[in-house]
Protein backbone atom coordinates (compact mmCIF):
# COMPACT_ATOMS: atom_id res chain seq x y z
CA UNK A 1 0.00 0.00 0.00
CA UNK A 2 1.35 2.87 -1.01
CA UNK A 3 1.76 6.21 1.55
CA UNK A 4 -0.76 8.19 -0.51
CA UNK A 5 -3.35 5.99 0.14
CA UNK A 6 -2.54 5.54 3.44
CA UNK A 7 -3.15 9.20 4.26
CA UNK A 8 -6.34 8.97 1.46
CA UNK A 9 -8.41 6.42 3.84
CA UNK A 10 -7.44 7.99 7.27
CA UNK A 11 -8.60 11.39 5.98
CA UNK A 12 -11.59 9.71 5.15
CA UNK A 13 -11.76 8.53 8.65
CA UNK A 14 -11.74 11.64 9.95
CA UNK A 15 -14.70 12.91 7.78
CA UNK A 16 -16.25 9.60 8.68
CA UNK A 17 -15.77 10.21 12.45
CA UNK A 18 -16.50 13.84 12.14
CA UNK A 19 -19.71 13.05 10.16
CA UNK A 20 -20.70 10.64 13.13
CA UNK A 21 -20.73 13.41 15.35
CA UNK A 22 -22.77 15.40 13.84
CA UNK A 23 -25.28 13.23 13.18
CA UNK A 24 -25.12 12.38 16.45
CA UNK A 25 -26.04 15.92 17.66
CA UNK A 26 -28.67 15.57 15.30
CA UNK A 27 -30.46 12.38 16.74
CA UNK A 28 -30.50 13.96 20.20
CA UNK A 29 -31.95 16.92 19.24
CA UNK A 30 -34.60 14.96 17.53
CA UNK A 31 -34.90 12.88 20.33
CA UNK A 32 -35.68 16.19 22.41
CA UNK A 33 -38.39 17.35 19.68
CA UNK A 34 -36.20 20.14 19.01
CA UNK A 35 -37.40 21.55 16.03
CA UNK A 36 -34.34 23.80 13.76
CA UNK A 37 -35.62 26.92 12.89
CA UNK A 38 -32.77 27.75 10.73
CA UNK A 39 -34.69 30.19 8.66
CA UNK A 40 -35.62 32.69 11.00
CA UNK A 41 -31.63 33.69 11.10
CA UNK A 42 -31.24 35.34 8.34
CA UNK A 43 -33.16 38.63 9.60
CA UNK A 44 -31.61 39.09 12.54
CA UNK A 45 -28.04 39.54 10.03
CA UNK A 46 -30.07 42.35 7.55
CA UNK A 47 -33.42 43.23 7.73
CA UNK A 48 -35.72 45.17 4.76
CA UNK A 49 -37.00 48.49 7.02
CA UNK A 50 -39.54 50.64 5.42
CA UNK A 51 -39.56 54.54 6.03
CA UNK A 52 -43.28 55.41 5.77
CA UNK A 53 -43.91 58.79 4.60
CA UNK A 54 -46.75 60.53 5.42
CA UNK A 55 -47.90 64.52 5.29
CA UNK A 56 -48.58 66.79 8.45
CA UNK A 57 -51.36 69.28 6.38
CA UNK A 58 -53.75 68.95 3.52
CA UNK A 59 -52.72 69.94 0.04
CA UNK A 60 -52.44 68.85 -3.06
CA UNK A 61 -50.07 66.76 -5.53
CA UNK A 62 -48.77 69.41 -7.89
CA UNK A 63 -46.11 67.29 -9.59
CA UNK A 64 -44.73 63.32 -9.51
CA UNK A 65 -41.04 63.33 -11.39
CA UNK A 66 -39.83 59.88 -11.17
CA UNK A 67 -36.46 59.46 -11.98
CA UNK A 68 -35.56 55.68 -11.87
CA UNK A 69 -35.89 54.01 -8.41
CA UNK A 70 -36.90 57.30 -6.87
CA UNK A 71 -39.43 59.51 -7.83
CA UNK A 72 -39.96 63.26 -6.19
CA UNK A 73 -43.80 63.84 -5.00
CA UNK A 74 -44.26 67.80 -5.22
CA UNK A 75 -47.35 68.80 -2.67
CA UNK A 76 -49.03 72.27 -1.76
CA UNK A 77 -49.90 72.96 1.27
CA UNK A 78 -54.07 74.28 0.95
CA UNK A 79 -53.67 76.71 3.67
CA UNK A 80 -50.34 78.73 3.27
CA UNK A 81 -49.49 77.81 -0.37
CA UNK A 82 -46.03 76.24 0.69
CA UNK A 83 -44.56 73.34 -1.16
CA UNK A 84 -43.04 70.72 0.10
CA UNK A 85 -41.05 68.00 -1.66
CA UNK A 86 -41.13 63.71 -0.67
CA UNK A 87 -38.50 61.55 -2.30
CA UNK A 88 -40.02 58.09 -1.90
CA UNK A 89 -38.95 54.42 -3.85
CA UNK A 90 -40.69 53.88 -7.43
CA UNK A 91 -42.14 51.19 -6.87
CA UNK A 92 -44.35 52.41 -3.30
CA UNK A 93 -45.94 55.01 -5.23
CA UNK A 94 -49.30 54.60 -5.45
CA UNK A 95 -50.38 58.83 -5.45
CA UNK A 96 -51.82 60.59 -8.82
CA UNK A 97 -51.02 64.70 -9.70
CA UNK A 98 -53.93 66.76 -8.84
CA UNK A 99 -55.10 64.05 -5.90
CA UNK A 100 -55.76 66.06 -2.47
CA UNK A 101 -54.03 64.63 0.38
CA UNK A 102 -55.43 64.97 4.23
CA UNK A 103 -53.04 65.74 6.83
CA UNK A 104 -51.99 61.71 7.96
CA UNK A 105 -52.47 60.21 4.42
CA UNK A 106 -49.65 58.18 2.76
CA UNK A 107 -47.53 59.46 -0.20
CA UNK A 108 -45.41 56.34 -0.29
CA UNK A 109 -42.17 55.26 1.37
CA UNK A 110 -38.61 54.46 1.23
CA UNK A 111 -36.91 50.89 2.10
CA UNK A 112 -33.58 49.98 2.76
CA UNK A 113 -31.53 47.32 4.29
CA UNK A 114 -30.49 47.48 8.19
CA UNK A 115 -28.08 45.80 9.79
CA UNK A 116 -29.54 43.37 12.54
CA UNK A 117 -28.36 43.05 15.98
CA UNK A 118 -26.27 40.08 14.94
CA UNK A 119 -24.39 41.66 12.51
CA UNK A 120 -24.23 45.11 14.57
CA UNK A 121 -22.94 42.75 17.75
CA UNK A 122 -20.15 40.90 14.79
CA UNK A 123 -19.17 45.05 14.33
CA UNK A 124 -18.55 46.00 17.97
CA UNK A 125 -16.45 42.72 18.74
CA UNK A 126 -14.47 43.73 16.15
CA UNK A 127 -13.79 46.81 16.72
CA UNK A 128 -13.55 46.31 20.96
CA UNK A 129 -11.16 43.58 20.23
CA UNK A 130 -8.85 45.82 17.43
CA UNK A 131 -8.88 48.73 19.93
CA UNK A 132 -8.44 46.64 22.73
CA UNK A 133 -5.50 45.16 20.90
CA UNK A 134 -3.97 47.90 19.81
CA UNK A 135 -4.03 49.23 23.59
CA UNK A 136 -2.57 45.92 24.45
CA UNK A 137 -0.28 45.87 22.20
CA UNK A 138 1.28 49.33 23.48
CA UNK A 139 0.90 48.23 27.16
CA UNK A 140 2.83 45.10 26.55
CA UNK A 141 5.82 46.16 24.48
CA UNK A 142 6.41 49.13 27.31
CA UNK A 143 5.76 46.99 29.78
CA UNK A 144 8.04 44.25 28.45
CA UNK A 145 10.89 46.38 27.51
CA UNK A 146 10.23 47.80 31.66
CA UNK A 147 10.82 43.95 32.52
CA UNK A 148 14.32 43.91 30.81
CA UNK A 149 15.29 47.39 31.94
CA UNK A 150 18.60 47.59 33.69
CA UNK A 151 16.08 49.69 36.42
CA UNK A 152 15.16 47.80 39.72
CA UNK A 153 11.80 50.41 40.12
CA UNK A 154 10.87 49.31 36.54
CA UNK A 155 11.57 45.55 36.51
CA UNK A 156 9.47 45.64 39.90
CA UNK A 157 6.59 47.43 38.60
CA UNK A 158 6.28 45.76 35.63
CA UNK A 159 6.39 42.36 37.58
CA UNK A 160 3.94 43.43 39.79
CA UNK A 161 1.53 44.17 37.04
CA UNK A 162 1.79 41.61 35.54
CA UNK A 163 1.54 38.94 38.64
CA UNK A 164 -1.66 40.97 39.14
CA UNK A 165 -3.28 40.60 36.25
CA UNK A 166 -2.32 36.92 35.28
CA UNK A 167 -3.07 35.99 38.93
CA UNK A 168 -7.08 37.37 38.73
CA UNK A 169 -9.59 36.33 36.29
CA UNK A 170 -10.62 38.73 33.43
CA UNK A 171 -14.33 38.45 34.72
CA UNK A 172 -13.66 40.16 37.52
CA UNK A 173 -11.15 42.89 36.38
CA UNK A 174 -14.06 43.72 34.32
CA UNK A 175 -16.34 44.06 37.30
CA UNK A 176 -13.86 45.96 38.99
CA UNK A 177 -13.20 48.40 36.06
CA UNK A 178 -16.84 48.92 35.26
CA UNK A 179 -18.33 49.71 39.02
CA UNK A 180 -14.98 50.82 40.79
CA UNK A 181 -13.32 52.48 38.34
CA UNK A 182 -15.83 53.74 36.33
CA UNK A 183 -17.74 54.91 38.52
CA UNK A 184 -14.27 56.57 40.54
CA UNK A 185 -12.94 57.99 37.32
CA UNK A 186 -16.50 58.44 36.05
CA UNK A 187 -15.80 56.62 32.74
CA UNK A 188 -18.52 54.96 30.51
CA UNK A 189 -19.01 51.09 29.98
CA UNK A 190 -17.04 51.14 26.89
CA UNK A 191 -14.33 52.47 27.54
CA UNK A 192 -14.30 50.23 30.97
CA UNK A 193 -14.68 47.19 28.93
CA UNK A 194 -11.73 48.16 26.12
CA UNK A 195 -9.34 48.80 28.61
CA UNK A 196 -9.89 46.07 30.86
CA UNK A 197 -9.27 43.89 27.90
CA UNK A 198 -6.29 46.18 26.52
CA UNK A 199 -4.64 45.81 30.24
CA UNK A 200 -5.83 42.27 30.38
CA UNK A 201 -3.66 41.05 27.12
CA UNK A 202 -1.01 43.54 27.93
CA UNK A 203 0.45 41.23 30.84
CA UNK A 204 0.32 38.36 28.38
CA UNK A 205 2.09 40.50 25.81
CA UNK A 206 4.18 41.79 28.28
CA UNK A 207 5.78 38.76 28.76
CA UNK A 208 5.52 37.22 25.01
CA UNK A 209 7.72 40.48 24.01
CA UNK A 210 10.60 39.94 27.14
CA UNK A 211 10.44 36.60 25.99
CA UNK A 212 11.64 37.71 22.67
CA UNK A 213 14.19 40.45 23.37
CA UNK A 214 15.66 38.12 25.70
CA UNK A 215 15.84 35.25 22.71
CA UNK A 216 17.69 37.07 20.78
CA UNK A 217 21.52 36.86 20.91
CA UNK A 218 23.74 39.26 23.09
CA UNK A 219 25.71 39.76 20.18
CA UNK A 220 22.99 42.46 18.08
CA UNK A 221 23.04 44.19 21.25
CA UNK A 222 26.80 44.48 21.56
CA UNK A 223 27.38 44.92 17.31
CA UNK A 224 24.19 48.13 17.44
CA UNK A 225 26.55 49.74 20.47
CA UNK A 226 29.64 49.09 19.05
CA UNK A 227 28.61 51.16 16.10
CA UNK A 228 27.74 54.00 18.27
CA UNK A 229 24.32 53.23 18.73
CA UNK A 230 22.54 54.36 22.20
CA UNK A 231 20.17 51.63 23.44
CA UNK A 232 16.65 53.51 22.29
CA UNK A 233 18.37 52.99 18.77
CA UNK A 234 19.69 49.52 19.06
CA UNK A 235 15.93 48.39 20.56
CA UNK A 236 14.12 50.16 17.61
CA UNK A 237 16.08 49.29 14.69
CA UNK A 238 17.89 45.88 15.78
CA UNK A 239 16.30 44.57 18.74
CA UNK A 240 12.44 44.72 18.40
CA UNK A 241 12.12 43.96 14.66
CA UNK A 242 13.81 41.04 14.97
CA UNK A 243 11.74 40.17 18.61
CA UNK A 244 8.97 40.93 17.06
CA UNK A 245 9.15 38.71 14.09
CA UNK A 246 9.98 35.25 16.62
CA UNK A 247 7.15 36.50 18.48
CA UNK A 248 4.69 36.65 16.25
CA UNK A 249 3.29 33.65 15.97
CA UNK A 250 2.20 33.71 20.18
CA UNK A 251 1.30 37.09 19.78
CA UNK A 252 -1.53 36.16 17.16
CA UNK A 253 -2.48 33.58 19.62
CA UNK A 254 -2.48 36.50 21.93
CA UNK A 255 -5.22 38.05 20.21
CA UNK A 256 -7.53 35.61 18.81
CA UNK A 257 -7.72 35.30 22.95
CA UNK A 258 -8.22 38.48 23.21
CA UNK A 259 -10.98 38.10 20.85
CA UNK A 260 -12.91 35.32 22.30
CA UNK A 261 -12.32 36.96 25.79
CA UNK A 262 -14.07 39.93 24.58
CA UNK A 263 -17.41 37.70 24.91
CA UNK A 264 -17.16 38.72 28.25
CA UNK A 265 -18.25 42.14 28.43
CA UNK A 266 -21.08 41.25 27.94
CA UNK A 267 -21.96 41.28 31.36
CA UNK A 268 -21.29 44.72 31.75
CA UNK A 269 -24.18 45.17 29.21
CA UNK A 270 -22.34 45.92 26.05
CA UNK A 271 -23.72 44.64 23.29
CA UNK A 272 -20.91 42.59 21.96
CA UNK A 273 -22.36 39.48 19.28
CA UNK A 274 -22.22 37.17 22.53
CA UNK A 275 -24.93 39.81 24.11
CA UNK A 276 -26.70 40.31 20.57
CA UNK A 277 -26.85 36.52 20.46
CA UNK A 278 -28.91 36.45 23.80
CA UNK A 279 -31.03 38.96 22.91
CA UNK A 280 -32.26 37.92 19.63
CA UNK A 281 -32.52 34.29 21.47
CA UNK A 282 -35.01 36.00 23.89
CA UNK A 283 -37.41 37.15 21.09
CA UNK A 284 -37.14 33.82 18.82
CA UNK A 285 -36.17 31.01 21.34
CA UNK A 286 -34.09 29.53 18.38
CA UNK A 287 -31.04 28.93 20.98
CA UNK A 288 -29.83 26.31 19.41
CA UNK A 289 -29.50 27.98 16.23
CA UNK A 290 -28.07 31.13 17.41
CA UNK A 291 -25.12 29.77 19.45
CA UNK A 292 -24.20 27.66 16.89
CA UNK A 293 -23.95 30.98 14.37
CA UNK A 294 -22.44 33.23 17.04
CA UNK A 295 -19.80 30.66 17.78
CA UNK A 296 -19.21 30.66 13.73
CA UNK A 297 -19.18 34.36 13.87
CA UNK A 298 -16.37 34.25 16.26
CA UNK A 299 -14.60 31.59 14.36
CA UNK A 300 -14.87 33.74 11.11
CA UNK A 301 -13.08 36.48 12.98
CA UNK A 302 -10.24 34.16 14.69
CA UNK A 303 -9.55 32.67 11.69
CA UNK A 304 -9.07 35.79 9.57
CA UNK A 305 -7.06 37.32 11.86
CA UNK A 306 -4.64 33.51 11.80
CA UNK A 307 -4.65 34.00 7.96
CA UNK A 308 -3.66 37.67 8.32
CA UNK A 309 -0.85 36.88 10.51
CA UNK A 310 0.44 33.82 8.45
CA UNK A 311 0.55 36.45 5.65
CA UNK A 312 2.79 38.30 7.42
CA UNK A 313 4.82 35.40 8.57
CA UNK A 314 5.72 34.85 4.72
CA UNK A 315 6.34 37.98 4.12
CA UNK A 316 9.06 38.76 6.84
CA UNK A 317 10.61 35.24 6.26
CA UNK A 318 12.12 36.79 3.39
CA UNK A 319 15.50 37.21 5.07
CA UNK A 320 15.54 33.77 7.09
CA UNK B 1 45.94 56.79 20.43
CA UNK B 2 45.41 54.02 22.89
CA UNK B 3 46.07 54.38 26.20
CA UNK B 4 45.38 51.69 28.97
CA UNK B 5 46.81 52.19 32.51
CA UNK B 6 46.64 49.17 34.95
CA UNK B 7 43.41 48.11 33.52
CA UNK B 8 41.49 45.67 35.97
CA UNK B 9 38.23 43.68 34.76
CA UNK B 10 36.98 41.01 37.31
CA UNK B 11 33.83 38.82 37.34
CA UNK B 12 31.75 37.30 39.83
CA UNK B 13 30.63 33.77 38.64
CA UNK B 14 29.08 32.17 41.29
CA UNK B 15 30.86 33.38 44.29
CA UNK B 16 34.06 32.74 41.91
CA UNK B 17 36.02 35.71 41.62
CA UNK B 18 37.84 35.56 38.05
CA UNK B 19 40.34 38.29 36.99
CA UNK B 20 39.98 38.53 33.78
CA UNK B 21 42.21 41.44 32.64
CA UNK B 22 44.37 41.81 35.16
CA UNK B 23 46.52 45.40 35.50
CA UNK B 24 47.40 45.72 31.98
CA UNK B 25 49.21 48.89 30.90
CA UNK B 26 49.89 49.32 26.92
CA UNK B 27 49.96 52.32 24.64
CA UNK B 28 49.24 51.88 21.28
CA UNK B 29 50.06 54.69 18.42
CA UNK B 30 48.00 55.44 15.81
CA UNK B 31 48.49 53.48 12.88
CA UNK B 32 50.18 50.79 14.46
CA UNK B 33 48.91 46.73 14.17
CA UNK B 34 48.65 45.21 17.26
CA UNK B 35 48.20 41.68 17.40
CA UNK B 36 46.99 40.08 20.70
CA UNK B 37 47.50 36.63 21.11
CA UNK B 38 47.48 33.92 24.39
CA UNK B 39 45.67 30.38 25.59
CA UNK B 40 42.18 30.53 25.69
CA UNK B 41 40.73 32.39 28.54
CA UNK B 42 43.75 34.29 28.82
CA UNK B 43 41.37 37.69 28.96
CA UNK B 44 42.42 38.88 25.58
CA UNK B 45 38.68 39.18 24.29
CA UNK B 46 37.68 40.98 27.58
CA UNK B 47 40.73 43.44 27.53
CA UNK B 48 39.71 43.72 23.85
CA UNK B 49 36.05 44.90 24.69
CA UNK B 50 37.51 47.16 27.64
CA UNK B 51 38.93 49.12 24.92
CA UNK B 52 35.28 50.33 23.29
CA UNK B 53 33.42 50.00 26.39
CA UNK B 54 31.35 46.72 26.13
CA UNK B 55 33.13 45.28 29.24
CA UNK B 56 32.82 48.45 31.81
CA UNK B 57 36.03 48.18 33.18
CA UNK B 58 36.16 47.25 37.17
CA UNK B 59 39.50 49.72 37.81
CA UNK B 60 42.11 51.64 35.66
CA UNK B 61 41.82 53.59 33.03
CA UNK B 62 41.25 53.59 29.01
CA UNK B 63 42.58 56.59 26.76
CA UNK B 64 41.01 56.67 23.73
CA UNK B 65 42.33 59.79 21.53
CA UNK B 66 42.83 61.15 25.43
CA UNK B 67 39.12 60.39 26.47
CA UNK B 68 38.72 58.24 29.77
CA UNK B 69 36.16 55.17 29.56
CA UNK B 70 36.56 55.00 33.01
CA UNK B 71 35.34 58.66 33.32
CA UNK B 72 31.45 58.52 34.29
CA UNK B 73 30.77 61.20 32.32
CA UNK B 74 32.38 59.65 29.22
CA UNK B 75 29.47 60.07 26.55
CA UNK B 76 30.46 56.19 25.41
CA UNK B 77 28.15 56.68 22.38
CA UNK B 78 30.17 59.28 21.22
CA UNK B 79 33.64 56.92 21.72
CA UNK B 80 32.24 53.78 19.98
CA UNK B 81 31.65 55.55 16.80
CA UNK B 82 35.08 55.92 16.43
CA UNK B 83 36.02 52.86 17.48
CA UNK B 84 35.02 50.05 15.07
CA UNK B 85 34.68 46.21 16.14
CA UNK B 86 34.61 43.20 14.55
CA UNK B 87 32.99 39.99 16.05
CA UNK B 88 34.29 36.52 16.12
CA UNK B 89 30.29 35.71 15.31
CA UNK B 90 30.04 38.58 12.88
CA UNK B 91 26.54 39.77 14.52
CA UNK B 92 25.31 41.34 11.18
CA UNK B 93 21.43 42.23 11.62
CA UNK B 94 19.95 39.08 10.22
CA UNK B 95 16.84 41.23 9.07
CA UNK B 96 18.53 43.60 7.33
CA UNK B 97 20.00 43.32 4.06
CA UNK B 98 23.59 43.75 3.32
CA UNK B 99 23.65 46.88 2.26
CA UNK B 100 21.46 48.08 5.11
CA UNK B 101 23.57 46.53 7.55
CA UNK B 102 26.25 49.30 6.39
CA UNK B 103 23.62 52.17 5.97
CA UNK B 104 22.01 52.04 9.27
CA UNK B 105 24.67 53.50 11.87
CA UNK B 106 25.67 55.82 9.30
CA UNK B 107 21.88 56.83 9.12
CA UNK B 108 21.28 56.73 12.71
CA UNK B 109 24.71 57.68 14.37
CA UNK B 110 26.59 59.74 11.62
CA UNK B 111 23.48 61.55 10.60
CA UNK B 112 24.04 60.82 6.93
CA UNK B 113 21.90 61.13 4.02
CA UNK B 114 20.58 57.81 2.45
CA UNK B 115 22.03 58.67 -0.31
CA UNK B 116 25.70 59.44 1.02
CA UNK B 117 25.35 56.74 3.38
CA UNK B 118 24.62 54.17 0.35
CA UNK B 119 27.25 55.24 -1.70
CA UNK B 120 29.94 54.87 1.11
CA UNK B 121 28.30 51.32 1.72
CA UNK B 122 28.52 50.54 -2.05
CA UNK B 123 32.48 51.63 -2.04
CA UNK B 124 33.18 49.27 1.00
CA UNK B 125 31.37 46.67 -0.45
CA UNK B 126 33.24 46.81 -3.53
CA UNK B 127 36.55 47.43 -1.25
CA UNK B 128 35.96 43.87 0.30
CA UNK B 129 34.94 42.14 -2.53
CA UNK B 130 31.35 41.79 -2.57
CA UNK B 131 29.60 44.58 -4.06
CA UNK B 132 27.60 42.05 -5.46
CA UNK B 133 25.78 41.02 -2.98
CA UNK B 134 24.31 44.25 -1.61
CA UNK B 135 20.59 43.04 -1.30
CA UNK B 136 21.42 39.71 0.05
CA UNK B 137 20.39 39.03 3.12
CA UNK B 138 23.09 37.74 5.89
CA UNK B 139 22.18 34.12 6.00
CA UNK B 140 22.27 33.96 2.17
CA UNK B 141 26.30 34.80 2.60
CA UNK B 142 28.90 32.23 3.18
CA UNK B 143 30.79 32.69 6.72
CA UNK B 144 33.75 34.73 4.72
CA UNK B 145 31.41 36.82 3.42
CA UNK B 146 29.71 37.57 6.48
CA UNK B 147 32.34 38.53 8.01
CA UNK B 148 33.83 40.84 5.24
CA UNK B 149 30.58 43.00 5.58
CA UNK B 150 31.22 42.97 9.10
CA UNK B 151 34.99 44.56 8.74
CA UNK B 152 32.65 47.09 5.88
CA UNK B 153 29.79 47.93 8.72
CA UNK B 154 32.45 48.57 11.20
CA UNK B 155 34.48 50.77 8.42
CA UNK B 156 31.32 52.47 7.30
CA UNK B 157 31.66 54.65 10.28
CA UNK B 158 34.78 55.74 9.75
CA UNK B 159 36.64 54.64 12.81
CA UNK B 160 40.30 55.66 14.07
CA UNK B 161 40.70 52.31 15.21
CA UNK B 162 39.52 48.88 14.39
CA UNK B 163 39.04 45.78 17.01
CA UNK B 164 38.82 42.82 16.01
CA UNK B 165 38.19 39.82 18.38
CA UNK B 166 38.80 36.22 16.85
CA UNK B 167 37.56 37.27 13.33
CA UNK B 168 38.52 34.01 11.63
CA UNK B 169 37.79 31.59 14.88
CA UNK B 170 34.80 30.96 13.28
CA UNK B 171 35.18 30.41 9.76
CA UNK B 172 35.82 27.19 8.00
CA UNK B 173 39.36 27.31 7.29
CA UNK B 174 39.23 27.75 2.93
CA UNK B 175 37.49 31.19 3.99
CA UNK B 176 40.06 32.24 6.49
CA UNK B 177 42.43 33.39 3.75
CA UNK B 178 39.77 36.23 2.19
CA UNK B 179 39.23 38.28 5.86
CA UNK B 180 42.96 38.05 6.41
CA UNK B 181 43.48 39.53 3.25
CA UNK B 182 41.01 42.20 3.89
CA UNK B 183 42.71 42.83 7.44
CA UNK B 184 46.18 43.45 5.46
CA UNK B 185 44.86 45.78 3.05
CA UNK B 186 43.61 47.62 6.08
CA UNK B 187 46.90 47.44 7.90
CA UNK B 188 48.74 48.53 4.60
CA UNK B 189 46.50 51.35 4.03
CA UNK B 190 47.52 52.40 7.71
CA UNK B 191 44.65 51.66 9.79
CA UNK B 192 45.10 51.62 13.66
CA UNK B 193 44.49 47.89 14.74
CA UNK B 194 44.16 45.50 17.50
CA UNK B 195 44.08 42.05 16.26
CA UNK B 196 42.88 39.16 18.92
CA UNK B 197 43.88 36.15 16.72
CA UNK B 198 45.23 32.56 17.04
CA UNK B 199 46.55 32.93 12.54
CA UNK B 200 50.22 33.40 14.06
CA UNK B 201 50.88 33.42 10.01
CA UNK B 202 48.99 36.78 10.45
CA UNK B 203 50.73 38.08 13.36
CA UNK B 204 53.70 37.28 11.96
CA UNK B 205 53.25 38.71 9.04
CA UNK B 206 51.62 42.08 9.75
CA UNK B 207 51.77 42.85 13.43
CA UNK B 208 53.96 45.90 14.43
CA UNK B 209 53.53 44.75 17.90
CA UNK B 210 52.69 41.04 19.50
CA UNK B 211 51.29 40.99 23.20
CA UNK B 212 51.29 38.14 24.81
CA UNK B 213 48.52 37.30 27.74
CA UNK B 214 47.92 34.35 30.26
CA UNK B 215 45.85 34.64 33.06
CA UNK B 216 44.68 38.06 32.42
CA UNK B 217 48.60 39.34 32.78
CA UNK B 218 50.60 41.38 30.04
CA UNK B 219 53.22 38.25 30.11
CA UNK B 220 55.83 39.60 26.86
CA UNK B 221 54.86 42.01 24.34
CA UNK B 222 57.46 42.98 21.31
CA UNK B 223 57.97 42.80 17.48
CA UNK B 224 56.91 39.44 15.84
CA UNK B 225 60.56 39.00 14.73
CA UNK B 226 61.51 39.19 19.05
CA UNK B 227 58.61 37.22 20.12
CA UNK B 228 58.73 34.61 17.31
CA UNK B 229 61.84 33.82 17.35
CA UNK B 230 63.20 34.70 21.01
CA UNK B 231 60.80 34.69 23.49
CA UNK B 232 62.05 35.74 27.21
CA UNK B 233 59.28 34.05 29.20
CA UNK B 234 58.58 30.47 30.13
CA UNK B 235 54.99 30.59 29.32
CA UNK B 236 55.39 32.10 25.98
CA UNK B 237 57.72 29.76 24.78
CA UNK B 238 55.45 26.62 26.22
CA UNK B 239 52.32 28.33 24.36
CA UNK B 240 54.54 28.47 20.83
CA UNK B 241 55.56 25.20 21.03
CA UNK B 242 52.18 24.13 21.35
CA UNK B 243 50.68 26.44 18.11
CA UNK B 244 53.34 26.38 16.04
Amino acid sequence: MNSYLKNWLWRSLTILVLLGIVAGLWIATKRIDYTWRWNRVPQYFAYHSEDIKTVDFDGLITKIDKKGDLTTVTVKNAISGETSSFIIDTETANVSVDEYLMEGDTVGSTREWKAGPLAHGLWVTLWISAVASVIGLVIGVVTGLCRVSQNLTLRQLSITYIEIIRGTPLLVQLFIFYFFLGTVLNIGRLPSGIFALGIFAGAYVAEIIRAGIQSIPKGQMEAARSLGMNVPQAMIYIILPQAFKRTLPPLAGQFISLIKDSSLVSVIAITDLTKSGREVITSTFAVFEIWFVVAFLYLILTFSLSQVVAWIERRLAVSD
Amino acid sequence: MIKTVDLEKIFVVRDQVVRAVDGITTHIKSGEVVVVIGPSGSGKSTYLRCLNGLEPLTAGHVHIDGIDLANRKTDMNKVRREVGMVFQQFNLFPHKTVLENLVLAQMKVRKRSRKEAEKKGRALLDKVGIPEKESNYPSQLSGGQQQRVAIARALAMDPKVMLFDEPTSALDPEMVGEVLEVMKQLAREGMTMVVVTHEMGFAREVADRVLFMDYGKLVEEGTPEHFFTEPQEERAKLFLRQVL
